[in-house]
């Protein structure tokens, strides 16, 4: 595949990222307006405009970053339009069809407004605002899951899998944990080449899951839920951690004696912390540098080989980067948190 | 006031009325005591509780700012969803001097991860510890219930106690106290109109006794008449 024009474009693209000098002016600014004021003048301007129009204050940040996101993708997608590089991108964008799905599904069981839970669906995916607006309008879960098998939309298949389970214990998790699964096994299996393109997704996504599932480790530690319960929520695929390694930091009696387990692994890192982090069991604390990890990893692409996927994986980190640390910017600004404070909650790296 | 009839009867039965006044009257001061007892530890818990409150909500809040801007808050919402749970409280009343207040059973209000209802990966722990946060302070708040519950039932029942008492005390015992004194008067009054016209009758025989020259002997036949 020739990446000669799609680098290029996604380097432009990358060029238009803001700068941590353009990051730390957001953060000295007083309030939200001002902070609104300061994004009219960066690339984000059209979707600020637009969403001034819904939304007012955060809300309407919050908005217009969700929605330059999507719009960015999507013009990433149109970039690589019919290539094998845009199948392997959608991978990364299929996580939000599982977070919109997932959603639908809370709504429809708990019985939400069909606005409210509209409002929370983020289309970056495949699945778009016409096919997730008829899933809402189903009556019931079963519908959706028939709904989605009608119209042949891969999700359908671990849902339909796994329904009579759910509809035995009627809770939710069964269903999320198959999606899951099902996410990241497709993920892998669309990536099992040898080109060089598939196996630097393929070691993205086992990094991926490494970390969601040191993640997940350690908030089931810390709810002490241990046993079979526990381990039917690790994700198979992982890098480095396996299974077995997993089920056993599941049998620790603590996050410190789990965390020093990793010590020697590639997340040796989270034993390295202060003693005082162990004692406020805050699993947040370990996530972060956890999430610091996974974007450093991330953006390394942007280092290897310039005609491959790695530059548009590289982007996609970044923008992941700066459109979380505009928002973790925006909501410190309306409960006037200290700038220092805004600047170690920043995740870039 | 009230008509009396100024009869001995009716001041023994005033007087058993002034005591049986008097005798309600020290009951209630007493069950005010209690009460004004009761009620002041309840404040002294209440304040403690409203402090703990105000620790927990600006800890819950702090968490719900972070998992907000980290996580996105519709992601926030969409957990919320399935979050989303009907608390069953089991509540129970106890005595105080016979004010009912209620007892609320302490159920635990703090889930795990996997009784919140939403999925592990997709959500996060920063999520976790924000809803954690507001599981304790709903606990917290109702504590709080349950004790300003308490608190305004037994400051309702000390206003009345302290209402009746000044009823009894301001109006009840001083009108019987009156009512009594008047009988007493009255009787007095009567007692002594009675000793007048006897002693003037008994002048009035001796004076004719002497006209008729018997030496002043009053014999029972003259009294009958």
């Amino acid at each position: 595949m020739n990446y000669d024009y799609p680098n290029a474009r996604i380097r432009g693209m990358r060029s238009r990222l803001l700068d941590h000098r353009t990051l730390d002016e957001l953060i000295r600014k007083p309030d939200i307006n001002s902070l609104i004021v300061e994004l009219e003048k960066t690339p984000y301007r059209d979707d600020i405009a637009d969403a001034g129009i819904r939304y007012s204050g955060i809300y309407s940040v919050e908005y217009a970053l969700r929605r330059n996101y999507t719009r960015t993708f999507k013009k990433i997608m149109g970039i690589f339009e019919g290539q094998p590089a845009e199948a392997y991108l959608r991978i990364f964008l299929h996580r939000w069809d599982i977070q919109n799905v997932k959603t639908i599904l809370r709504g429809k069981s708990f019985h939400i407004p069909q606005d409210e839970v509209f409002e929370c669906l983020v289309p970056a995916g495949d699945l778009d605002e016409v096919t997730m607006g008829e899933m809402i309008r189903q009556p019931d879960v079963r519908s959706i899951v028939d709904l989605l098998a009608t119209w042949r939309v891969p999700y359908a298949k671990p849902l339909t899998r796994r329904f009579p389970e759910y509809a035995g214990e009627r809770n939710l998790i069964v269903l999320e944990s198959a999606l899951d699964q099902y996410y990241y096994r497709n993920g892998l299996d669309a990536v099992r080449g040898d080109d060089y393109d598939q196996a630097l997704v393929r070691d993205m996504l086992s990094t991926e899951i490494d970390v969601v599932n040191v993640k997940t480790v350690l908030r089931l530690i810390r709810d002490k839920i241990g046993g079979q319960d526990a381990g039917r929520f690790l994700i198979d695929g992982g890098n480095r951690l396996r299974r077995s390694f997993l089920t056993a930091m599941l049998d620790a009696k603590s996050l410190e004696a789990a965390l020093n387990m990793l010590k020697g692994t590639r997340y040796g890192f989270l034993a390295d912390v202060p003693p005082e982090l162990f004692k406020g069991e805050k699993v947040s604390e370990f996530e972060k540098r956890l999430d610091r990890f996974l974007i450093a990893r991330g953006l390394r692409a942007f280092s290897r080989d310039p005609l491959s996927i790695a530059v548009a994986i590289g982007y996609y980190w970044a923008k992941y980067n700066e459109i979380t640390n505009l928002r973790v910017i925006a909501r410190c600004k309306t409960a006037d948190v200290p700038d220092e404070t805004i600047r170690e909650a920043l995740y870039y790296v | 006031m009230e008509q009396v009839n100024p009869t001995r009867m009716e001041l023994i039965k005033k007087k058993a009325q002034i005591r049986m006044a008097e005798q309600g009257r020290d009951l209630l001061r007493q069950k005010m005591d209690v009460l004004i007892r009761e009620f002041f530890l309840l404040t002294a818990s209440f304040t403690r509780s409203r402090e703990e409150l105000e620790a927990a909500a600006s800890d819950a809040y702090r968490s719900l700012l972070i998992a907000q801007a980290v996580d996105d808050s519709i992601t926030l919402k969409s957990a919320a969803f399935a979050a989303r749970k009907e608390i069953a409280l089991d509540v129970r009343s106890r005595n105080i001097m016979g004010v009912p207040v209620p007892v609320i059973g302490k159920k635990r209000l703090a889930r795990n991860v996997l009784e919140r209802g939403y999925g592990i990966v997709g959500t996060s722990g920063r999520i976790d510890e924000a809803a954690e946060k507001f599981e304790t302070e709903l606990s917290v708040i109702m504590d709080l219930a349950e004790k300003e519950t308490a608190m305004r039932r037994l400051g309702a029942e000390i206003q009345m106690s302290r209402r009746r008492v000044n009823a009894l005390e301001q109006v009840l015992i001083p009108e019987l106290n009156r009512q009594a004194r008047y009988i007493k008067l009255a009787i007095e009054e009567r007692e002594r109109e009675d000793l007048f016209r006897l002693k003037k009758v008994k002048k009035l025989l001796q004076r004719r006794q002497a006209e008729n020259g018997d030496g002043g002997q009053v014999n029972d036949s003259e009294y009958a008449r």
